[in-house]
């Protein structure tokens, strides 16, 4: 027995302090700015939001207004989504099928995809002659920008755009949670004489609770901060994030400010109690089914009949979803692009082509350029430096025991809307706070790591877990490896999936993200904040050729994670 | 009444044919056993069994009638898994009235039903209890009851005493062959154990990679085996390569190497043949040798288990056999080195072929 | 010197108590079993060992030295888990070679000493191989490869041979104390399975709740158990309630309810008392040679089950005496049948004396 360890037991712990830090300064710090900022500056705010001298409370009407608007459209998606999202999770956890992975791609697909972009293709899908209208016949689009869904009174395009974003999160995260349940649990309920449908109400539906809770507060966070796609198909009405980004261009931050701490707190209100209670013990829920005995026998008798009819139906009716949200808008912004390259395609002028706008006296090619430079640059950097906080920081999640609080204080950025977000950085260092460092590609890099990080950690998790890596650590230890060779050695190879994965998926993020970095990119425009500023300038051609090849870009990443995760 | 048959059942998982052309037959109220290496298709037969997987080939009679177009749940079987599955969210009552309750029994029906079972398996005072507050004794048994109460005619048992200390698994297994022979079921049970098979069944089947090898009753599987695999699979067993020397209507007699004889009650084999002479430990006497088939050796090692002693000792031609004894403590120890003589009846030597792929492939358990 | 001693050590999960005052001092070369069921506490003794958890109290000494505060990775004490826990993203040799190259040793060394133990554990020829490609017995001897690979000179086995088939695991027992002695190393092997521990062990300790219950030599715990859960637990006892009616030099008389005598070599009770006498069924004779001696008694043969090499009877005496009793089958045609009359008989010193529980003789020997 040596001495050796004083060296390492002292290196771990440098590691552990360091990431510590980091993760306090870089992540947790600017998330909780924004609060603070509205109560330190509590009369400035009062002035402008309650008591303005010139328009009084309009403000607080606008804000009001703006919140009911937003959760009305956020619920009704997120409800959406579990109607469908359950049965397809289901489908994918359990059924193999030609075509599976495929399948898996796509609904993983708006996960990578950077939303403006996506949202740029929606609109052409919906409401131009080259989309599904023109499909029809019609010279005009299939809707409107301001057709409403009736009774909740949503833009129809929003809730589409919103449903195709935020689904991946409750298929991947039941399907995760599904594929964690022994399916001897179903085995055995049919064999006690139930048929498939009575299983999944009876059995799956109450062990997989948790994960449907988790799943919807994901969508539902994501819903309330999506800011780049809603930006561009939003039409008059305004949600919450984009409100945040338009005020803070007005200046009124303020206003802003109070509207992005609201959201904050709203946000955390509904999702942090779900997330206590999930934590709590592994427990499920229980239903005891207070049905009156005649119904219940009734349903039993329906799902009897019905199990083997409809279950065809049941699996494959949310592919649809996917395929109408998701592949169909894609496929018609490459069409497009190819009927505007050389000219407009109805009125024959070459300035309506995207070869004119691309490389004719706008330029636009230039602006894409820089800002595809500025895009990976920053891509790289916050992925990079989150990369070195979030890896030490998931071992120290699973590791020590205030890992469990760490994660869960690490859910607070995941709900964040982004433009709060974006909001908060440049409040916190810019010219305002410390005074650090102005709008431009630092602040966008700062900006990032905030919500990179916790996609890094949530992608290692998974891995960790799923791997037993206590117990090949325990055995490396005793087979004379130190705390921090046996994770260098060790665990971080047996969870380099997770890692990849996080990379990757952090990197698109950053890639495509859109609202927080409209807030504080000043002069250096991203790629996803180029497209936005193309359809406010009307520039739709060019707007068609770079949501075009932000989907590719997408496309690409999406092919790296299926490399990597598949070679395990 | 429910007779299973099965035939020529195949079920291929890629390269693997983990049934390979299985015919068996388990009679009404029989309690049958199926044993085999890890990775033989034990699971796999059951599965086809219970409808849970579908034959690639082949056919399955339950009471005559094929089942291939009969969804799971209308079977009529009950299934006991190794991992036990008891619905964790429901507590020991809501399990055990699951079957009954999904098939949309009235309750005044399901509850004297549920009441027996619960007594039955006498637990009846812990209804109330959820399944991870019972030991996993209590909770196999609740599982075989929540699989009983649905009227089910075939009780199907894949390792169900796996998980469980030996103490219990060994207690709980005579339970549950009262439990099916009180209530005149037809059982399946695949362990893996033979000590188990050949204490509860009626009738143990062999399995080997994907095939039948033999089935019998526990008692002539050990006495009288078919094949050499079964031989060593079910039971200690000593092997002696050998040719044979001699045979008579009803004997032969094998040489075993420098000049060591045995007899053997005549089988198949013809002079000169090159064979596998096979014995049992316990049937080797150690104490009064017979004057036929003697052995002598030396003692190298003496090992104990409980009040049985093992001698392994070493014969004239480097081979080593095993013997065993009860440790009665009027009689004399062993000592290692000292040298012993043992005889074997011909009665309880087995000849059989030299095996193709070789006797250590043939005797492999993985 | 013990290479391992305990004192005292205590372990604590909540309101659980996992090690209760443990006691234990493990010699140079010996290979140690401790059985006991379920929750017992003996994962986590070895990991006590290993270092793996820290005691609440006590004492650990390795070699004379405290190591409490000794890293596992300095203990010499490997652990092998009930299912190897083999690195799935190493091959063979790596695995293998993990515990010499994490230390640093020069590469020749780790080369010689891998390909040695390879050689060892019959797998040179698989040494390219990924562990998932290996079947569970290959894996096991992988597992036993690295650990000796690392240098360790204590083998902590936790349940080896519980991830196999019950067969395979009657063949690789042998196996794997051959290899332990011939290593001369030292090994605590921990099961709950009474015969795997008779088989391997030199010394077996008994855990119960926590508690050591016994130790000692197999023979010992078999034939002289300390207390009525040892004799049930090893070896299923029979176990009949009495009372002490007489006593003299050459032992005790017991009266039992249906107006039997047993009679025992053991002479440590009162009369009066109420005591518990514990037999063998392996130590239950059926038909002996002669009738004379003591504790014979006739019945009738309840049920017979075969389970392979011997034989369990449930003998009924009287109205209502339970007796089971075990042989060995030497000639299956003359063993007797359920229904038909024999004489069973055990020896006076072959019978254990307990004094009669308090909290009841159910309580001590129920198992499930
Ligand atoms: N779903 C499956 N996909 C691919 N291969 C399978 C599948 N199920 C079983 N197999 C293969 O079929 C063979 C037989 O498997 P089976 O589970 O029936 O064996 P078993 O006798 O029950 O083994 P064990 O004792 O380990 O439970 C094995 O080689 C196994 O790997
Ligand atoms: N990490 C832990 N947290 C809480 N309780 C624990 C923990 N580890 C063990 N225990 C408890 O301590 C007791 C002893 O556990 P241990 O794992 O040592 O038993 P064991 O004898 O190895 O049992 P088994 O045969 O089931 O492996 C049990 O009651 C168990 O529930
Ligand atoms: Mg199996
Ligand atoms: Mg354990």
């Amino acid at each position: 027995m040596g001495f050796g360890s004083k060296r390492t037991v002292s290196l771990s712990s440098f590691i552990i302090w360091c990431t510590l830090a980091a993760f306090f300064v870089l992540v947790l710090l600017p998330t909780f700015y924004l609060i603070s900022y509205v109560f330190l500056r509590w009369p400035e705010v009062n002035r402008e939001v309650f008591a303005n001298p010139i328009i009084g409370d309009e403000n607080w009407n606008q804000i009001l207004k703006v919140l009911f608007f937003t959760f009305r459209l956020s619920l009704s998606a997120t409800l959406f989504d579990l109607l469908f999202g359950i049965p397809l999770a289901y489908v994918l956890a359990r059924k193999k099928f030609p075509g599976k992975s495929l399948v898996e791609d796509v609904v993983t697909l708006p996960l990578v995809i950077p939303t403006s972009g996506f949202g740029f293709a929606t609109l052409v899908t919906w409401t131009t002659a080259s989309g599904i209208g023109g499909v029809f016949g019609s010279s005009s689009g299939a809707i409107s920008l301001d057709t409403l869904i009736p009774f909740i009174n949503v833009q129809a395009l929003l809730f589409i755009v919103h449903v195709a974003l935020t689904f991946p999160y409750v298929v991947r995260t039941v399907e995760t949670k599904i594929q964690s349940i022994d399916p001897t649990f179903e085995t055995a309920s049919r064999t006690l004489g139930a048929s498939s449908f009575t299983t999944f109400r009876k059995v799956l539906v109450p062990l997989m609770i948790p994960g449907v809770f988790s799943g919807a507060v994901l969508a539902f966070a994501r819903s309330l901060g999506e800011t780049g796609a809603t930006i561009i198909v939003s039409g008059v009405s305004s949600t919450a994030s984009i409100a945040i980004v338009r005020w803070t261009a007005e200046f009124k931050l303020a206003t802003a400010s109070f509207m992005g701490s609201l959201l904050v707190i709203i946000a955390a209100a509904i999702i942090l109690p779900v997330e206590v209670y999930l934590r709590r013990g592994k427990r499920t829920l229980r239903f005891s089914s207070h049905f009156p005995v005649s119904l219940s026998r009734q349903l039993l008798r329906l799902e009897r009949f019905t199990s083997g009819k409809l279950a065809r139906i049941k699996d494959f009716a949310p592919l649809i979803v996917v395929v109408v949200t998701v592949i169909v808008p894609i496929i018609v912004v490459l069409n497009s692009v190819i009927l505007f390259w050389p000219a407009d395609p109805y009125t024959g002028k070459l300035e309506g082509g995207v070869f004119y706008q691309l490389f004719g006296p706008a330029n636009y090619f230039n602006h894409l350029l820089q800002a595809t430079l500025t895009s990976i640059v920053v891509a790289l950097i916050s992925t990079y430096i989150s990369m070195c906080v979030a890896i030490p920081l998931a071992f120290i999640i699973e590791r020590r025991w205030y890992g469990s609080f760490i994660r869960s204080i690490l859910k607070v950025p995941m709900i964040i809307p982004t433009s709060s977000l974006g909001l908060s950085v440049l409040l916190m260092w810019g010219s305002s706070g410390i005074n650090l460092l102005s709008t431009g590609i630092w602040l966008i890099i700062l900006t990032h790591i905030v919500f990179s990080v916790p996609v890094i950690v949530e992608s290692i998790i998974p891995a960790y877990e799923g791997s037993d890596i206590q117990t090949y650590e325990d055995s490396a230890r005793t087979l004379g490896a130190t705390e921090y060779n046996a994770t260098e050695k060790v665990s971080i190879p047996l969870v380099k999936g997770g890692i990849i994965t996080g990379f990757i998926l952090s990197f698109t993020r950053s890639l495509g993200e859109t609202g927080a970095t409209f807030v504080v990119m000043g002069r250096n425009v991203t790629v996803p904040a180029l497209v936005v500023n193309m359809v406010e300038a009307l520039a739709i051609p060019a707007a068609l050729f770079t949501s075009t090849f932000l989907i590719l870009l997408a496309l690409i990443m999406l092919g790296l994670i299926r490399v990597a995760t598949r070679r395990r | 009444m429910p007779e299973v048959k099965l035939v020529n059942v195949s079920k291929r998982y890629g390269r693997i044919k983990a049934n390979d052309g299985i015919n068996l037959t388990i009679k009404d109220k029989e309690y049958v056993s199926v044993i085999g290496p890890s990775g033989c298709g034990k699971t796999t037969l059951i599965r086809n069994i219970a409808g849970i997987i579908h034959p690639d080939e082949g056919e399955i009679f339950i009471d005559e009638e094929s089942v291939s177009n009969v969804p799971i749940e209308d079977r009529r079987i009950g299934y006991v898994f190794q991992n036990i599955a008891l619905f964790p969210h429901m507590n020991i009552w809501d399990n055990i009235t699951y079957g009954p309750h999904v098939r949309g029994l009235p309750q005044q029906q399901t509850r004297p039903l549920a009441l027996e079972m619960l007594d039955m398996i006498k637990i009846a005072a812990r209804s109330e209890a959820y399944p991870h507050e019972l030991s996993g004794g209590t909770q196999q048994k609740t599982a075989v009851a929540r699989a009983l109460i649905s009227d089910a005619r075939l009780l199907l048992l894949d390792e169900p005493l796996g998980a469980l200390d030996v103490k219990v698994r060994t207690e709980l297994r005579y339970e549950l062959r009262r439990l099916v022979k009180d209530l005149r079921l037809t059982a399946l049970h695949v362990t893996h154990d033979q000590e188990e098979a050949m204490s509860i069944s009626d009738r143990v089947v062999v399995m080997k990679k994907g095939r039948i090898v033999e089935a019998g009753t526990p008692v002539s599987l050990y006495t009288r085996p078919q094949h050499t695999f079964t031989a060593n699979f079910v039971g200690e067993a000593n092997f002696l390569k050998g040719i044979v020397v001699e045979t008579t209507a009803d004997t032969s007699v094998v040489d075993i190497g420098s000049g060591v004889q045995l007899r053997a009650n005549r089988g198949k084999e013809t002079v000169d043949e090159r064979v596998i002479v096979v014995f049992r430990p316990e049937f080797a006497v150690l104490d009064k040798p017979i004057e036929v088939n003697r052995l002598s050796g030396k003692v190298m090692d003496v090992l104990y288990s409980g009040s049985i002693i093992r001698v392994m000792i070493k014969l004239p031609n480097d081979e080593t056999i095993a013997a065993k004894r009860i440790a009665s403590f009027d009689k004399p120890m062993y000592d290692v080195s000292e040298s012993v003589t043992i005889s074997v009846s011909p009665d309880n030597v087995l000849v059989y072929p030299y095996p193709e792929e070789g006797l250590k492939k043939a005797l492999a358990l993985e | 010197m013990p290479l391992v001693k305990l004192v005292n050590i205590t372990k604590k999960f909540g309101e659980i108590i996992a090690l209760d005052n443990i006691e234990l001092s493990i010699e140079d070369g010996e290979y140690l079993c401790v059985l006991g069921q379920t929750g017992a506490g003996k994962t986590t003794l070895l990991r006590t060992i290993a270092g793996l958890i820290r005691p609440d109290g006590g004492e650990i000494f390795i070699e004379g030295e405290l190591v409490n505060d000794v890293p596992p990775e300095e203990r010499d004490a490997v652990y092998m888990f009930q299912h190897f826990a083999l690195f799935p993203h190493m091959n063979v040799w790596d695995n293998v070679s993990f515990g010499p190259s994490i230390k640093n040793w020069d590469n020749e060394q780790v080369k010689t000493i891998s390909s040695e133990v390879l050689e060892m554990v019959r797998l040179s020829d698989r040494q390219d191989a990924f562990p998932s490609e290996l079947s569970g017995g290959m894996q096991q001897r992988v597992a036993l490869a690295r650990g000796i690979a690392s240098g360790a000179k204590i083998l902590l086995l936790d349940e080896p041979l519980g991830a196999l088939d019950a067969r395979l695991r009657v063949d690789l027992r042998r196996q794997l104390r051959r290899l332990v002695k011939d290593q001369k190393l030292t090994a605590v092997h921990v099961t709950h399975d009474q015969e795997e521990a008779l088989m391997t062990a030199d010394r077996i300790m008994v855990l119960r709740k926590g508690k050591v219950e016994q130790v000692g030599l197999p023979s010992e715990i078999y034939s002289s158990p300390k207390s009525i859960f040892v004799a049930s637990f090893v070896g299923n006892a029979n176990f009949f309630e009495g009372n002490v009616i007489e006593m003299d030099n050459s032992g005790s008389t017991i009266w039992i309810r249906g107006d039997y005598q047993i009679r025992v070599s053991q002479t440590d009770r009162k009369v009066g008392d109420k005591v518990v006498v514990a037999v063998k069924p392996t130590d239950v004779i059926i038909n002996p040679d002669s009738h004379k001696g003591k504790n014979v008694f006739s019945g009738m043969v309840d049920s017979s089950t075969f389970v392979g090499g011997s034989m369990k009877y449930k003998v009924i005496v009287g109205d209502g005496m339970v007796i089971f009793s075990e042989a060995l089958v030497s000639n299956i045609q003359e063993l007797p049948r359920p229904g038909q009359e024999v004489t069973v008989s055990f020896h006076p010193a072959r019978c254990c004396l307990f004094e009669y529980p308090e909290a009841g003789l159910l309580k001590e020997i129920e198992a499930i």
